[in-house]
C-alpha cells in the first residue's frame, strides 16, 4: 500500500511536469503549427535563470517565476514574430510548415543549447530549495516536489479554464481547429498564433523553474523534455490541452512504476514502448479526434 | 546527357575514387569515409522520404542495428556472412515496422520513427548492463580502415544505381504519386502498402549495410555509440539540403556538411553546436528547395500529339454491369447509405441525383473502395466489391473522378496520365504509354498541354485531366462525380458530348450530377436518393416529374 502511495505521490510529480511542458508544445503546434523542437531549450534556459536569481540573489523560485514567466512569454513571442513568421508566409500548406519549423527549431536546439553549454557549462546544478521532508500518507516527500507539483495544476488549471472560458481562448481553439475558418470569423489568426506560442513557451519556462526546484539538471536535457513533451502531445491529442495534462500524468505515473517495480534501467522503453502501443491503436492519440 | 553516358562517367568516377586510399593520408581517408557513410545513408534515407515525404527519424535504428549485428556475430561468423545476416535483420525489422507504422502520416510518422530508435537503443542497453553485464563491446576484426573505405564505396555506387534504376520504375512512378496524393495513388491501381513497404525495406537494407560496415571503425561500441539520434537527424538534415527529391540531392548535401562538421569540430569544438545550428537555420531559410533546387530543371518532353503511331490504344471499353443489394454505411450516428440497392446495365448511362447530402458521393467512394461498406454487397465482374482493396477495384476496370477535383499538382500533365497506364491490369509503359497518354490528353482537349505542371492548369483543364486518367485505366465502369460542375454553357455543351462519346463506346457510366440538362440529355435512367435512400428510379423526365423527388429538392411547398 505504501508502495502504490508512494508511486501515486513520486508519479503525479513528475507527470505534473511532464504535462505543464506537454501543453505548452500542445499550444506551439496545435495552434501555431510549429513543430518546436527546441522547446525543452526554452525550459532549461528557465531553469537556469531560476537559479541564477536564486544564487545570486536569493530570489525564491516561486518569485522567480513572476519574473521568468513574462520573460518566457516575450522571448518567445519575439522568437515567433522574428524567426518563424518567414517560414510562416512561405509555407504553401501545413506539411511545408511544419517541415519548415522542424527544421529551422532543430537548428535553434543547437543554437540554444550551446550558447547554454557556454554560458554555464556542462555539469549537473542543484538548488535545493525547500528540500525538507513532509509526510504525505504516511510517505515522506520533499516539500519542493509537493509545492512543484501544487503550481502545476494552478497553472494548468488556469491554462484551461482561460481556453474553454473566455473569448480569447475560444479564438486559441478556433484556430487550432482550422485556421482558414477561423479568420472567416474575424479572428486575427497571425496574432492568436503568435500569442499561443509565446504562451506554450512561458508555459515550459514555469516548468523549467519548478523542475529546477527539485532536481538536478544539464544545459544538454532540454532534447529530452522536448521528446517527452512531444509524446505527451501526441498521446492526448495535438492541440488538445485537456488531453496533454492527462497524458501527462499517466506518463509520469508510468515512468514511476516501472522505475520502482520493475527496473530503473527500463523506464524510457517501457515509455516509448507504450507510446508506440497508443500510436498504432489510436494513430491521433488517446484523446484526438479520430481520422476519417 | 544521355543515360549510358551518365553510367560510364559515373562508373569512371568510382573507380577513380578507388585509388584514394593509395594516396589519401590517414586522415583524409578517415574524412573519405565520413562523406561516403552519410552519402550513402543521406541517399537511402531520400529513396524512401524523398518521394513519399514520410519524414523517417529512424536511420539510426537500422544504422545501429547493422553495427551491433558486427559487434555480436563478427567474431564466429565469416564477413559476408555477417553481412547477410546483418541486412536481413534490418529488412526484418523494417517490414515489422512499415507494416504497422506506414498507415501513419505526418508528424505522426516522424515521431514514431525517432521513438523506435530511441526504444531499440534503450533495449540493447538494458540488455548489455543487466543481462550481459557489461556496458558494450569490442570489435576486434582483420579489416583495414581502405577495406571499409572500398566496401563503402562499392556500397555508395550501388545505392545510387539503385535509386537510379528505381527511379525510372514502376515502384518509383508509384512512390512519387504517393507522395503526392495517395488517394489518388490507390484509385489509380496502385498497391499503396506494398510500393511503400518495398522502399522502406531497400533504404532500410542499404542503411542496415552501411552500419554493418561501419563497425570495426570503432574498437568499441555501445548502444549510446551506435544508436545515438543525432545520427539520424543529421542524415534528414543532409538530405533536406541537397534536395531529398533527386537521386543526388543528399549527396550534394552530405559532401558539404560532412566538410562543414569537421571544419568546425577542429577549430571551434566549444562553439560547434552554436555554429552548426546557425549554419543549419540559415540553409532553411535560403534553401528551402535544397542544392540541387539551384540548377533549372530540364523540361518533360513529350510525343507530339500530331503523329501518334498506329498501335496508340483507342479506349477500348467493353462495359460491365453492377448490381448494388442493401448497401449500407453509417459515420457515426449518420446512417450516409441506407439499405440501397440497384443494378445497371452494360453500357448504361445512369444519373444517381439527390439533394446535397443525400449519399451520392458515398455511394462512389463504396463503389471505388475509397470507403468501405458496413453491409450489402456490390456485385462487379463475378466480385463482390465490398471486400476488395482500392487498387484492385481500380484494376478491375473501375475509373473515378473527384467532387474536389484531385490532379497529382507537382507532375507533368502527361505523367497524371501515365500513372493511371502504369499500374491499370493491362499495364503500358515507356514510348508506348506516352503515346496512349497523348492520345487520351487529344480525347480530352489537353494535348497541348501535356508537358506542363497539373498544378497550372485550370480548374476546368483539371477536371479534364482527371477524365483522362481514369480513361487510362481502361475502365468497364466509370463514375463520374458531379464532373460537369462549375463549367461555363459552352464548355458544359463539349462536356456533354464527351460523355456521350464515351458511352457511344459501351462504357458503363454512373453519373453523379446536379445539372439537370445533363442528366435528361445524357441519362437513359436516374436512381434517386434521398437521406440515403432511394426514393425514385426510371427515366430522367418521369422520375424528374416525381411528387417526392420533388419535394426531396424543394421541399413540401412546392410538390
Amino acid at each position: 500500500m505504501s508502495l502504490a502511495i508512494d508511486i501515486v505521490l513520486a508519479g503525479a510529480v513528475l507527470g505534473g511536469m511532464y504535462a505543464l511542458i506537454a501543453m505548452g508544445l500542445t499550444l506551439q503546434y496545435g495552434v501555431a503549427r510549429i513543430m518546436n523542437l527546441s522547446h525543452g531549450e526554452s525550459m532549461i534556459a528557465a531553469a537556469f535563470g531560476g537559479l541564477w536569481g536564486f544564487t545570486a540573489f536569493a530570489i525564491s523560485p516561486l518569485i522567480g517565476l513572476l519574473v521568468v514567466i513574462p520573460v518566457g512569454f516575450a522571448l518567445n513571442w519575439l522568437l515567433y514574430e522574428i524567426v518563424l513568421m518567414p517560414l510562416v508566409k512561405r509555407a504553401k500548406n501545413r506539411a511545408m510548415l511544419e517541415v519548415d519549423s522542424i527544421l529551422a527549431t532543430f537548428g535553434l536546439l543547437f543554437v540554444l543549447q550551446g550558447g547554454m553549454l557556454v554560458l554555464f557549462g556542462g555539469q549537473f546544478n542543484t538548488m535545493n530549495y525547500l528540500s525538507i521532508p513532509v509526510t504525505v500518507l504516511g510517505q515522506n516527500v520533499a516539500l519542493n516536489r509537493l509545492i512543484a507539483l501544487l503550481f502545476a495544476v494552478i497553472i494548468g488549471t488556469a491554462l484551461y479554464l482561460a481556453l474553454t472560458r473566455t473569448r480569447y481562448g475560444t479564438a486559441i481553439r478556433a484556430v487550432a481547429v482550422d485556421p482558414v475558418a477561423a479568420q472567416l470569423v474575424a479572428i486575427d489568426v497571425r496574432k492568436t498564433s503568435a500569442f499561443a506560442f509565446a504562451l506554450g513557451g512561458a508555459l515550459a519556462a514555469a516548468g523549467g523553474v519548478l523542475i529546477a526546484m527539485f532536481t538536478t539538471f544539464t544545459a544538454t536535457m532540454g532534447v529530452v523534455f522536448t521528446m517527452k513533451a512531444l509524446i505527451v502531445v501526441i498521446m492526448g491529442g495535438l492541440g488538445n490541452v485537456a488531453g496533454a495534462l492527462v497524458a501527462g500524468l499517466m506518463l509520469g505515473l508510468a515512468e514511476t512504476a516501472v522505475a520502482r517495480l520493475v527496473d530503473p534501467g527500463l523506464t524510457i522503453a517501457v515509455t516509448y514502448a507504450l507510446f508506440l502501443i497508443v500510436l498504432l491503436w489510436r494513430p491521433t492519440g488517446l484523446f484526438g479526434r479520430p481520422a476519417r | 546527357m544521355k543515360p549510358l553516358h551518365g553510367l560510364a562517367l559515373g562508373a569512371a568516377l568510382v573507380a577513380l575514387l578507388a585509388f584514394v586510399p593509395k594516396v589519401a593520408s590517414g586522415y583524409q581517408l578517415a574524412l573519405g569515409i565520413s562523406l561516403l557513410y552519410f552519402t550513402v545513408l543521406a541517399t537511402a534515407w531520400a529513396l524512401f522520404s524523398g518521394p513519399t515525404h514520410y519524414i523517417s527519424l529512424a536511420t539510426v535504428a537500422f544504422f545501429g542495428i547493422g553495427a551491433y549485428t558486427v559487434a555480436v556475430a563478427g567474431e564466429f561468423m565469416p564477413w559476408p556472412a555477417v553481412l547477410a545476416t546483418a541486412g536481413l535483420i534490418g529488412i526484418a525489422v523494417a517490414l515489422v515496422v512499415g507494416l504497422s507504422t506506414l498507415r501513419l502520416s505526418g508528424i505522426y510518422f516522424v515521431i514514431f520513427s525517432f521513438g523506435l530508435s530511441e526504444l531499440i537503443r534503450q533495449i540493447v542497453s538494458w540488455y548489455e548492463i543487466n543481462i550481459n553485464r557489461s556496458v558494450g563491446r569490442y570489435i576486434f576484426m582483420n579489416i583495414t580502415t581502405e577495406q571499409i573505405y572500398w566496401q563503402l564505396l562499392a556500397l555508395a555506387a550501388i545505392v545510387l544505381l539503385a535509386g537510379w534504376l528505381i527511379g525510372r520504375s514502376r515502384l518509383g512512378l508509384a512512390l512519387r504519386v504517393i507522395g503526392n496524393d495517395e488517394v489518388v495513388a490507390r484509385h489509380a491501381g496502385i498497391d499503396t502498402t506494398l510500393a511503400k513497404l518495398a522502399m522502406f525495406a531497400i533504404g532500410a537494407l542499404s542503411m542496415t549495410l552501411t552500419g554493418a560496415v561501419m563497425a570495426p571503425r570503432w574498437t568499441y561500441i555501445d548502444a549510446a555509440i551506435a544508436f545515438s539520434p543525432l545520427l539520424s537527424f543529421e542524415v534528414v538534415i543532409m538530405a533536406l539540403l541537397g534536395g531529398a527529391g533527386s537521386l543526388f540531392g543528399p549527396l550534394l548535401g552530405a559532401v558539404p556538411l560532412v566538410l562543414l562538421f569537421e571544419v568546425l569540430s577542429a577549430n571551434f569544438p566549444s562553439y560547434f553546436s552554436i555554429l552548426l545550428g546557425i549554419v543549419f537555420i540559415i540553409i532553411v531559410y535560403m534553401l528551402p528547395r535544397g542544392v540541387i533546387g539551384l540548377f533549372p530543371s530540364t523540361p518533360r518532353e513529350v510525343p507530339s500529339a500530331a503523329a501518334p503511331p498506329p498501335q496508340a490504344a483507342p479506349i477500348a471499353a467493353k462495359g460491365a454491369p453492377l448490381e448494388v443489394q442493401g448497401l449500407r454505411k453509417a459515420f457515426g450516428g449518420l446512417v450516409a447509405v441506407d439499405d440501397l440497392s440497384f443494378s445497371i446495365g452494360r453500357g448504361e448511362l445512369t444519373g444517381l441525383i439527390g439533394p446535397n447530402g443525400s449519399g451520392k458521393t458515398t455511394v462512389l467512394n463504396l463503389i471505388s473502395g475509397a470507403l468501405s461498406a458496413d453491409s450489402g454487397a456490390i456485385h462487379f465482374k463475378e466480385r463482390d466489391l465490398v471486400r476488395v482493396s482500392t487498387h484492385r477495384i481500380a484494376r478491375l476496370g473501375v475509373a473515378r473522378t473527384f467532387q474536389l477535383v484531385r490532379v497529382l499538382e507537382s507532375m507533368p500533365v502527361i505523367d497524371n496520365v501515365m500513372v493511371a497506364l502504369a499500374f491499370r491490369r493491362n499495364p503500358l509503359t515507356g514510348m508506348q504509354a506516352e503515346y496512349a497518354a497523348v492520345a487520351l490528353l487529344a480525347r480530352v482537349s489537353l494535348a497541348d498541354k501535356a508537358a506542363l505542371p497539373a498544378g497550372q492548369l485550370t480548374y476546368i483543364d483539371q477536371k479534364r485531366l482527371e477524365l483522362a486518367r481514369a480513361l487510362a485505366l481502361e475502365p468497364d465502369l466509370l463514375l463520374l462525380d458531379e464532373w460537369l460542375a462549375g463549367l461555363n454553357p459552352t464548355e458544359l455543351g463539349e462536356g456533354i458530348a464527351l460523355i456521350r462519346s464515351l458511352r457511344d463506346t459501351g462504357l458503363t457510366i454512373i453519373l453523379v450530377e446536379h445539372v439537370m440538362d445533363a442528366i435528361r440529355s445524357l441519362c437513359d435512367r436516374v436512381i434517386v436518393m434521398n437521406v440515403g435512400r432511394k426514393i425514385a428510379e426510371g427515366p430522367p423526365a418521369s422520375v424528374l416529374a416525381d411528387r417526392e423527388v420533388v419535394r426531396a429538392y424543394l421541399g413540401d411547398a412546392d410538390a
